[in-house]
């Protein structure tokens, strides 16, 4: 019995860890990752390294040298340069603004300005200032720029109502938000949102791509069998509970395979970067719900999979369940805004969605002990059906080729065996 | 020794087998044909437990199903049943490992296979870069390699070419030499005449003739005559004193109404073909098939079932 079991999942893992879709899946998940997650993270919060030039068109004459002086006072590269310089193109009311800004269209988009700043008339009035660049994303440039003219606008607001310098100076305090995650027992975790949102992301997209990989795998392998009539010397030489046993564990094998490479990739990452995503423990939790949702889905797969007889409705089947692991990666966004909502504790107890709802929980906030441990057993039990049923479903389907049964008498099958 | 009694098997509307019974016993090549969609591929799934019979019962030397059992059985199935990316010597080994064969030994006998068949050179290539010839002997080294007591072989000569029939063939006799059990099922006659000790012939899910090759030959009788000539030999089947006519291009097997004498036979045909051999003879397994097949199939042709 067990000799056997393990000849099939001897024979599953190994031809499938050759095969080009496990290997691609292997090694592009995590050049994926980095390539999603962290370049674009880096790009934007990295600190500039060579000194931009921003035009400004100012029709009231009056900020352009003060923003000029401030900006270079106020922000500077490591190497103590000034990180921008401020170009006046067209200044005071005489100037012509509109073939000012069409000369600087052209700078701009010939790289000789980072981009130009186009002010309102008036310099005392609350004014929509506009900024014009080719790279919108540029999200610290903005932010920096919007800061220094709302500083030389308040000052002149000041002086013009009588202010002292020093009291306006004083008034302009510089607020810089950092954030902290707070824990459910109110202690610091020192995180911020892209770095939450980040890992939260990195592991749902995990799971959801070794299901998928070897998901697709084993449908593609049954739909071969079936095919080829390599079924029947199957069948005839073990029974078909040692055939899916077989089945299951080399397919296990092949996730630990996955699971252990991306791991170690994970942890080199950290150590090398100093990037640390999440703690051991979190880890080992994680490592739990995605062996759950492993061994749920290779159940749900083989009883998908094994009554199909074409490519076609394999794919098709296929798409339908990566719909349903897609849910919970379309609702990273509301779960980071309020990971404490009662519909996102609700979606973590449907078995389909619980290895992946969790995988996105925990980093955002982990839930609370009780919630752990039901949906664990929750899976446990998930799972002991699931298999139960796809063994069923197995065990007929899979000699049955030709027209594909319909969806009640697979039911059927799953029910009575 | 393999003892099937009464074996049905319904699919939804159809009879497909319908209480075959036979034997074949030890040291035996026992042919199991039919027309196509007779039933055979369907009794020999009921054999092998792939399928579950709706009734009747299979003994293997005297027992019932049984996992032991399954390691005493070799199988070809009709068509395929390879993995066609997997490398041959890796595929055979999986394949012997789950008749429970021990990996180090199933390798040493894979290779021994692979070099009785000149497929050494492909060990490490994928199946399917090999000719549909050299599948099928992989395919036989599967059926074989575990030395089962029992083997099955489902159409083992589609896709032969003649040199590999007749190394297929020597297999056969020393498969029977050893005591085994060898059941195969085709519906080429003439292979099952010359291969076979021991045959039952299904039609429409029956056994409708079995025993040995002699047997069966003997109750027909010796009313057959073989001419071979050349010329146009259209003619012969309308002959008075022909109950029915095989015609070939240079050949033809007629069966004699009683009564009917060589001599008139020869007088008949003189001068209208070049007569080269002339023969009184038991009739083939062709002719016996046809004609106990083709008249009750003729009226309504049976679907094609796999």
């Amino acid at each position: 019995m067990i000799t056997k079991v393990v000849s099939v999942a001897r024979w599953e893992y190994l031809e499938k860890v050759k095969s080009k879709a496990f290997l691609i899946g292997l090694f592009l998940t995590p050049i994926l990752m980095v390539g999603l997650g962290v370049v674009p993270t880096l790009l934007i919060t990295r600190a500039d390294t060579r000194t931009k030039i921003i035009g400004v068109i100012d029709p009231s004459g009056a900020i352009v040298t003060p923003l000029a002086d401030l900006v270079q006072a106020r922000y500077r590269l490591a190497d103590g340069s000034p990180n921008y310089v401020i170009r006046p193109l067209a200044v005071g009311p005489a100037a012509d603004v509109q073939s000012a800004a069409a000369e600087a269209d052209r700078e701009t988009g010939s790289g000789e300005i980072e981009g130009y700043c186009l002010l309102g008339p008036a310099a005392e009035a609350d004014s929509a200032v506009e900024y014009r660049s080719k790279s919108v994303g540029d999200i610290q440039l903005v932010e920096n720029l919007q800061q220094a003219i709302r500083i030389v606008l308040s000052e002149r607001k000041g002086l013009s109502m009588g202010l002292d310098m020093s009291v306006i100076r004083a008034l302009n305090v510089k607020v810089d938000m950092k954030q902290v995650k707070l824990s459910k027992t109110g202690e610091k975790e020192d995180s911020g949102f892209l770095q939450v949102f980040f890992t939260a992301y990195v592991f749902l997209f995990m799971l959801f791509l070794l299901i998928v990989t070897s998901g697709q795998l084993l449908v593609r392998s049954i739909l071969e069998e079936k095919s080829n009539r390599i079924v029947e010397v199957l069948v005839s030489s073990c029974s078909s509970t040692e055939l899916m046993a077989g089945k299951v564990l080399g397919l296990s094998a092949l996730g630990f395979t996955q699971m252990g490479f991306w791991g170690l990739i994970g942890v080199i990452a950290s150590l090398s970067f100093g990037v640390v995503l999440v703690t051991p423990g979190i880890a080992a939790l994680l490592v739990v719900y995605f062996v759950l949702g492993y061994l749920f889905y290779a159940a749900v797969f083989i009883g998908a999979g094994s009554p199909l007889t074409t490519e076609q409705e394999a794919q098709q089947v296929t798409s339908y369940l990566v719909m349903v692991l897609v849910v919970p990666i379309a609702l990273a966004f509301p779960a980071m805004q309020n990971p404490d909502a009662t519909w996102l504790r609700v979606l973590t107890f449907i078995p389909f969605l619980t290895p992946t709802m969790m995988a996105l929980r925990i980093p955002i906030q982990m839930p609370s002990l009780w919630e752990i441990l039901a949906t664990i057993l929750l899976m446990v039990v998930s799972i002991f059906i699931a298999m139960v049923a796809a063994g069923r479903i197995f065990r007929i389907a899979i000699l049955s080729t030709g027209k594909s049964p319909k969806l009640a008498e697979i039911f059927r099958w799953a029910k009575e065996g | 020794m393999l003892k099937v009694t009464d074996l049905r098997k319904e699919f939804a509307a159809v009879v497909a087998v319908d209480g075959v019974s036979f034997e074949a016993g030890n040291g035996e090549v026992f042919g199991l044909i039919g027309p196509n969609g007779a039933g055979k591929t369907t009794t020999i799934r009921m054999i092998l437990n792939i399928l579950v019979p709706d009734g009747g019962t299979v003994t293997y030397d005297g027992r019932g199903f049984s996992d032991e059992v399954r390691n005493h059985i070799g199988y070809l199935p009709e068509e395929r049943g390879l993995y066609r990316k997997s490398k041959l010597l890796d595929t055979i080994v999986y394949f012997a490992g789950l008749r429970g064969m021990k990996r180090a030994a199933a390798k040493t006998e894979a290779l021994r296979w692979l070099g009785r068949f000149s497929l050494e050179a492909y060990r490490d290539r994928k199946v399917e870069e090999l000719s549909k010839g050299n599948q099928q002997k992989v395919q036989f080294i599967c059926a074989i390699i575990h030395d089962p007591s029992i083997v099955i072989l489902d159409e083992p000569f589609s896709g032969l070419d003649p040199v590999n029939q007749i190394v297929f063939k020597d297999i056969f006799h020393e498969l029977r030499a050893a005591g085994k059990t060898v059941i195969f099922s085709t519906h080429q006659m003439d292979q099952a005449e010359k291969l076979s000790d021991t045959l039952c012939l299904i039609n429409r899910g029956r056994v409708v003739l079995g025993g040995t090759v002699r047997d069966v030959k003997r109750r027909y009788g010796t009313n057959s005559l073989h001419v071979e000539f050349s010329g146009d030999g259209a003619f012969m089947s309308a002959l008075p004193g022909v109950r029915r006519a095989l015609l070939y291009a240079n050949a033809a097997e007629l069966e004699l109404e009683t009564g009917a004498t060589i001599q008139t036979m020869i007088g008949a045909m003189n001068g209208r073909i070049a007569i080269t051999k002339f023969e009184l003879v038991e009739p083939s397994l062709q002719s016996i098939f046809i004609q106990t097949v083709g008249d009750s199939n003729a009226a309504a042709p049976p679907a094609e079932a796999a």
